[in-house]
């Protein structure tokens, strides 16, 4: 039987490889990609966790509402990308450090 | 209080005091354009035509007290005043008396003097003060005159003052009066705060606080219920070291041949007749005040200079030296007159002496006079006061030979002088008095006794050394000096009458029917010892014809026994060597405490005051050290420390996202830990 | 008679020193003239009051019996529960006070002829010499505690500039040493006049007052006060009283000056210019004396009686040493500074034996000594304007030289040493009669004190002429030679014209004391009254 626990497990798996993804990748796409993984990895706990509220199905609303502002932000942020790669000639996370002091 | 009524006496006698100070200020403010001397001339007569009046009215009368108001301080009043009794007209008119013939010897003896303005100025302030000395009525005057006469002495002295020895000399006399007048002044104070007051004559007077003391027992004083015992000894002593210092009295005798640096006219007035005499005076004033203790330090004192004086002037070589120890010595006599407390005697003595000590020393400046203008005219280089330049001057100047040698017969004591009548009679009453003592005072006569034996021989000496002989320079033969003028031989006659005796009696072999004595007071009875009165004068003439002869033989015949420059010889050529004594130790003792103190002065007191000084500043300094160190080293630590610790924090600055969302995590990962383990 | 007098004489150094102010600094002249007439204007006015002044004004503890009155209450202030502050302007003057402030009028008439010759900016130094005279007539006749402190304050300030800027080799060594030593005893005034503000209330007001004249009645004291006399307060086991009468006496004893807190005294005259030590020795050191007996004496009676041992020691002490010192001297202005210790001595020997002889000798000693100092430092800067030099050991035969010259300085130094006829005699001789009596009259001093301070007067003599027959008799021998016997001019008509007049005011107080001791008896007959009953 799949419980509470399982989906839960796979949540964090995946936001620790979105985390992982975050921190670690060099290109600023892939580090995207890490972001909406962290944040799928939260919706699968909405998600989850909306099975204890069976009457307003509040998880699964905050769920949905969550993917659209994901793929709102996915937009924005590639935005950001394009104009980074304009501004620098690369994506590179580890080559833009104009906020050093 | 009113005005006492001025009676004619009243009027003369302060007329006397002041025509001399009038005298004074007027040659004070015409300097150099009183040259003559006049003023001061006639400024003395006038004043001893007044004094004589004064005489004439009051001797043998009632005494005259009069006094003004001077100051009050507090609510004591101080007055001002005049005491016109027999002791003090006598003494006025004799001042006067001595002071005129002195000023008409100065005429001429001062001549051509450069300073010789200053001369007659400080002359008359002296005459004004020794006047105002004699009459003054209570012991504050008394001593403002007293102190007055010395600097008048002080400035005759320093007359000649570019030579060093007179610069010396006047300090010397002006330093050694000092030290009694602190005794004066100590003496006065005692007496002020025992009794309230310093007048004369309530002190001293007929119904005064010594009146019950004295009269019946002369000698035998008790004690004043007001004054305790030790103070009343104690006043007599300090009036005495007053009077020691004025008269000269051993061992504060010093300044007195070393006076004679002055002008001999000076000497012959102020060192020898009247100044001098003022202590012997003094005593003679407050003589009821004396106990036994204080007479006999008195006649102790007395009989010791007599005799030291006399010694000191047998080997002298100055002819002023020699006088001056001569005055010394006779002050002595004086001063014993006061001790066996026979003041009357005393002050007869001191009256005579004044007349033929001042002859002797006009005569010797007549003679110093005359040397001085044959050493200037034949370029001698000689000191002309030194009697072994002198000799044979007696067919040159006979006049002044015949009143120097009646002079030195009335200090020798011989009969038909005036000297006889009055040494003689101390004399005797020394020996009367001795016989009532039972102790070691018994030898003051004896003492005495050698001592006019000395006096005999070395005025001897002098007159023999210097008149008789051949002249010991040969210029003298030729140069052949000659008798002073009559300026000068006229006051020196004069003076030589007053020597002998028809002056003072009739009767010229018995002091007793002296008018002088007779008033002044009642003689004291001391019991009569007749054989004494025959014995002692013809011991003393007996010892003077002795003398003579003995001098007529060393010094006249060249037959001289003795050797020069044995000890008791070099003891009196040195005086006793007691200047060396004064200079050498007692100077040199005050100098070196001086010193001392300014040492202390300077570097302990003024060292302390520098070292706070210095210890503030180290103090400062070290305030400053911890002010820069430690204060402000702490605010510099704690900036140091927030760049220090900045600078390790800036390193996580390095602008890529990616570290900062590790620095986010982790932080957050803390977090959450944390609240775990808390939790748990 | 106007009645604001005593203001007047104060003030007038005010109004010329602003004057001065306005005057420009290119009209070197105009300076010494504005202050000449200032002196002398003061002198005249000071002189009429003199004559004005009525003997039998005794003054001391009651305000009718000053005179000249100036009472006005100056600050007020509501100091909430510490009560209302009361500081007047107090000033009057009696017996003590009179003859001080002629003698300072006439004393700086005297400095401000010896600053004839002043070259460095005159402006300056002239507004200052009367913003220190106003100061000086001030503290004589203040008396309230707080305008006396002002004006003690003020005096020391001109003071600190004339002689550091206008002295000598060491002057600003001599500046210092003076100020800090008498910044030392001032300070410790102030204590103790605070502690006496609130120890004592005004009768009438209830407040608390600085009045002196309040102070010196013990039911003016309110109850358990740190200075009643009542309460017997202790500090440190010393009776509160005691202490401050100490303190108090330190802090004038410093300008007396006493031995051995004296050693400023001698740097600071020898350093200053003669106008200053004109001043210095007539004015300052007297203000010392006067407060001895204004301020300890009267306001600390009981603990006066009971250090009366101690001052007269202290004052035989100051006689001796200082003479003996006096004697040590090659520089004769050191030599008279400390002949100037030695005098004093007498004051405090006088004041110690609370006596009225000794009393009132000490005022006119004060007095006599003001004029004869100042002459004695006026002769010294006389040959020193001439050739720089004041080494004893460097002149003889001045008598030759300078005959006038010689007449005036033997005059003041046998006025000095205490010969008859002059005023030091008078105030010498009562001293010592005075200290002599105390045994007697009120077992204050032993009479040991009286027979040790008479030493000085020998002392005196042998230091003083010692000096003339070094400097003065003898045959002419200069360390300069030529070029010094053409300098050594004799006395020119300006320094006669200001010579004669001391000298003279010295032998006519000596003659005739009677003018000055009857404007003193009567205040001294009340202070010893005050201070013995």
């Amino acid at each position: 039987m799949i419980t509470l626990t399982h989906f839960l497990v796979v949540g964090a798996c995946i936001f620790a490889i979105g985390l992982y993804a975050v921190i670690a990748r060099r290109n600023a796409i892939l580090v995207l990609v890490g972001i909406e993984l962290m944040i799928n990895a939260a919706i699968l706990n909405l998600v989850a966790f909306g099975r204890y509220d069976s009457t307003r199905y509040g998880g699964q609303a905050f769920a949905l509402f969550a993917i659209v502002l994901a793929a709102a932000g996915v937009a924005v942020a590639l935005a950001i990308i394009l104009n980074v790669y304009k501004h620098y000639k690369t994506i590179n996370p580890e080559d833009i450090n104009k906020l050093r002091d | 209080m009113p005005l006492p009524t001025l009676t004619y006496p009243v009027l003369a006698a302060v007329s006397a005091v002041l025509l001399p100070f009038v005298g004074f200020l007027l040659q004070a403010l015409m300097g150099k354009r009183s040259q003559n001397g006049a003023i001061a001339l006639i400024t003395i007569a006038l004043s001893l035509l007044a004094a004589g009046y004064t005489f004439a009215q009051v001797w043998g009368n009632e005494p005259i007290h009069v006094q003004w108001r001077w100051f009050t301080i507090g609510q004591q009043v101080f007055y001002v005043g005049l005491l016109l009794d027999n002791v003090s007209v006598l003494m006025l008119l004799l001042v006067a008396f001595v002071a005129l013939p002195v000023h008409a010897y100065s005429v001429a003896y001062m001549k051509g003097d450069s300073g010789i303005h200053r001369y007659w100025t400080y002359l008359s302030l002296f005459c004004s003060a020794m006047l105002g000395l004699v009459v003054a009525d209570n012991l504050l005057l008394m001593y403002v005159c007293w102190e007055l006469v010395g600097f008048a002495s002080y400035l005759l002295i320093g007359f000649w003052f570019t030579r060093d020895a007179a610069a010396a000399a006047n300090k010397k006399a002006f330093i050694v009066n000092r030290i009694g007048d602190i005794g004066f002044l100590i003496g006065f104070a005692i007496l002020y705060s025992f009794l309230g007051t310093l007048d004369l004559n309530t002190l001293f007077g007929q119904e005064g606080f010594f009146a019950t003391a004295s009269g019946a027992e002369a000698s035998g004083i008790i004690a004043h219920p007001k004054i305790p015992a030790g103070w009343l000894t104690t006043a007599g002593l300090a009036f005495f070291l007053g009077a020691m210092a004025k008269s000269a009295q051993f061992p504060l005798h010093v300044w007195l041949p070393a006076a004679m640096e002055g002008p001999t006219s000076v000497s012959s007035l102020i060192h020898a007749a009247t100044m001098v005499a003022a202590g012997v005076f003094l005593l003679a004033r407050i003589f009821p005040l004396f106990d036994d203790t204080a007479l006999l330090v008195i006649a102790t004192t007395g009989a010791v200079t007599a005799f030291v004086a006399a010694y000191f002037a047998l080997t002298q070589y100055d002819i002023k030296k020699i006088l001056a120890y001569s005055t010394i010595s006779q002050l002595g006599f004086m001063m014993v007159g006061i001790g066996i407390g026979m003041y009357q005697l005393a002050l007869f003595y001191l009256v005579t002496h004044a007349f033929f000590k001042c002859l002797l020393f006009l005569g010797a400046g007549a003679i110093i006079h005359e040397l001085q203008h044959l050493n200037d005219k034949h370029q001698l280089g000689i000191d002309p006061q030194d009697i072994r330049h002198m000799g044979g001057l007696r067919k040159y100047m006979p006049i002044t030979f015949v009143t120097m040698l009646i002079a030195s017969l009335a200090l020798a004591g011989f009969p038909l002088t005036a000297g006889y009548l009055s040494k003689d009679a101390l004399l005797i009453h020394a020996f009367e008095w001795a016989a009532l003592q039972n102790d070691a005072s018994v030898a003051i006569p004896y003492v005495l006794a050698v001592a006019s034996i000395l006096t005999s021989f070395y005025i001897l000496r002098l007159l023999a050394k210097v008149f008789l002989g051949s002249p010991a320079i040969g210029v003298m033969t030729s140069a052949r000096p000659h008798e002073a003028s009559a300026w000068m031989l006229v006051p020196m006659l004069v003076l030589a009458a007053c020597s002998l005796f028809p002056l003072f009696t009739t009767s010229p072999l018995n002091y007793g029917q002296a008018w002088l004595l007779q008033k002044i007071l009642p003689m004291a009875a001391l019991p009569p010892l007749p054989l004494l009165h025959v014995l002692v004068p013809l011991l003393t003439t007996m010892a003077t014809v002795a003398m003579t002869l003995l001098v007529w033989q060393w010094y006249v015949k060249q037959k001289y026994p003795l050797k020069a420059g044995g000890l008791f010889f070099r003891l009196s050529q040195q005086q006793g060597y007691v200047d060396v004594f004064y200079d050498r130790i007692v100077a040199a003792a005050v100098l070196r405490c001086s010193n001392v103190l300014f040492w202390v002065d300077k570097h302990i007191i003024d060292g302390a005051v520098n070292g706070l000084a210095a210890l503030g500043r180290i103090l400062a300094a070290i305030a400053g050290w911890v002010d820069q160190r430690l204060v402000d080293g702490f605010v510099r630590l704690v900036g140091k420390l927030a760049w220090g610790l900045g600078n390790v924090l800036r390193r996580s600055q390095t602008g890529r996202l990616q570290d900062y969302m590790a620095s986010v995590f982790f932080i957050i990962l803390v977090i959450l830990l944390y609240h775990l383990i808390v939790q748990a | 008679m106007n009645p604001h007098l005593l203001t007047i004489l104060i003030f007038i150094p005010l109004v010329a020193a602003m004057i001065m102010f306005i005057v420009p600094s290119g009209k070197r002249a105009a300076y010494k003239y504005i202050a000449l007439i200032t002196g002398i204007l003061q002198l005249v006015l000071s002189g009429g009051m003199y004559c004005l002044f009525h003997p039998k004004g005794a003054g001391i503890s009651e305000e009718r019996l000053y005179q000249f009155v100036d009472h006005i209450p100056w600050i007020r202030l509501d100091m909430g529960s510490f009560g209302r502050l009361e500081i007047d302007y107090f000033i009057g003057v009696d017996g003590l006070s009179m003859p001080l402030l002629f003698l300072s009028a006439l004393v700086m008439v005297v400095a401000i002829g010896a600053s004839w010759n002043v070259q460095k900016s005159v402006k300056g130094y002239f507004i200052l010499l009367m913003i220190l005279d106003m100061a000086v007539m001030g503290v004589f006749s203040a008396l309230d505690f707080f305008l006396f402190y002002v004006f003690y304050e003020l005096m020391l300030l001109p003071l600190y500039f004339l002689i550091g800027i206008w002295g000598g080799a060491r002057r600003e060594y001599a500046a210092m040493k003076f100020f800090l030593y008498t910044l030392f005893g001032s300070v410790f005034m102030l204590l103790i006049m605070v502690g006496l503000y609130f120890s004592v209330t005004n009768p009438d007001t209830g407040a608390h007052t600085f009045n002196m004249l309040h102070m010196m009645n013990p039911a003016n004291y309110v109850n358990g006060s740190f200075f009643s006399a009542l309460a017997n307060q202790e500090l440190f086991g010393i009776s509160a009283r005691l202490l401050g009468f100490v303190v108090l006496f330190i802090a004038f004893a410093i300008k007396v000056p006493i031995v051995p807190l004296h050693t400023w005294l001698p740097d600071a005259h020898v350093e200053a210019p003669t106008p200053i030590s004109i001043i210095l020795a007539g004015i300052l050191l007297k203000v010392g004396g006067y407060g001895i007996l204004r301020i300890c004496f009267s306001i600390f009676p009981d603990a006066a009686l009971q250090s009366a041992w101690w001052l007269g020691l202290i004052g035989v002490v100051s006689i001796v040493y200082g003479a003996l010192v006096a004697l040590a001297q090659r520089d004769l202005k050191r030599m008279i500074a400390y002949s100037s210790v030695s005098h004093m001595g007498f004051v405090l020997l006088g004041i110690a034996s609370l006596t009225t002889e000794g009393t009132a000798g000490a005022l006119f000693q004060m007095v006599s000594h003001g004029f004869l100092s100042a002459a004695l430092f006026f002769l010294v800067g006389m040959l020193y304007d001439r050739v720089h030099d004041r080494n004893i050991y460097h002149f003889r035969g001045l008598a030759t030289v300078m005959p006038r010259y010689t007449v005036f300085i033997a005059v003041a130094f046998f006025a000095s040493l205490g010969l008859p006829g002059f005023s030091a005699f008078i105030g010498e001789v009562f001293v010592i009669i005075g200290a002599f009596n105390a045994e007697s009259i009120n077992g204050l001093l032993p009479r040991w004190m009286a027979i040790a301070g008479s030493l000085g007067i020998l002392l005196s003599a042998v230091y003083f002429l010692w000096t003339l027959q070094r400097m003065f008799f003898g045959q002419v021998r200069l360390k300069g030679g030529n070029v010094w016997s053409a300098a050594l001019t004799d006395a020119s008509p300006r320094e006669t014209v200001i010579m004669v007049p001391m000298l003279a005011l010295a032998l006519v107080l000596g003659i005739y004391p009677a003018l000055a001791l009857d404007k003193i008896n009567a205040s001294v007959l009340a202070l010893v009254e005050l201070i013995t009953k």
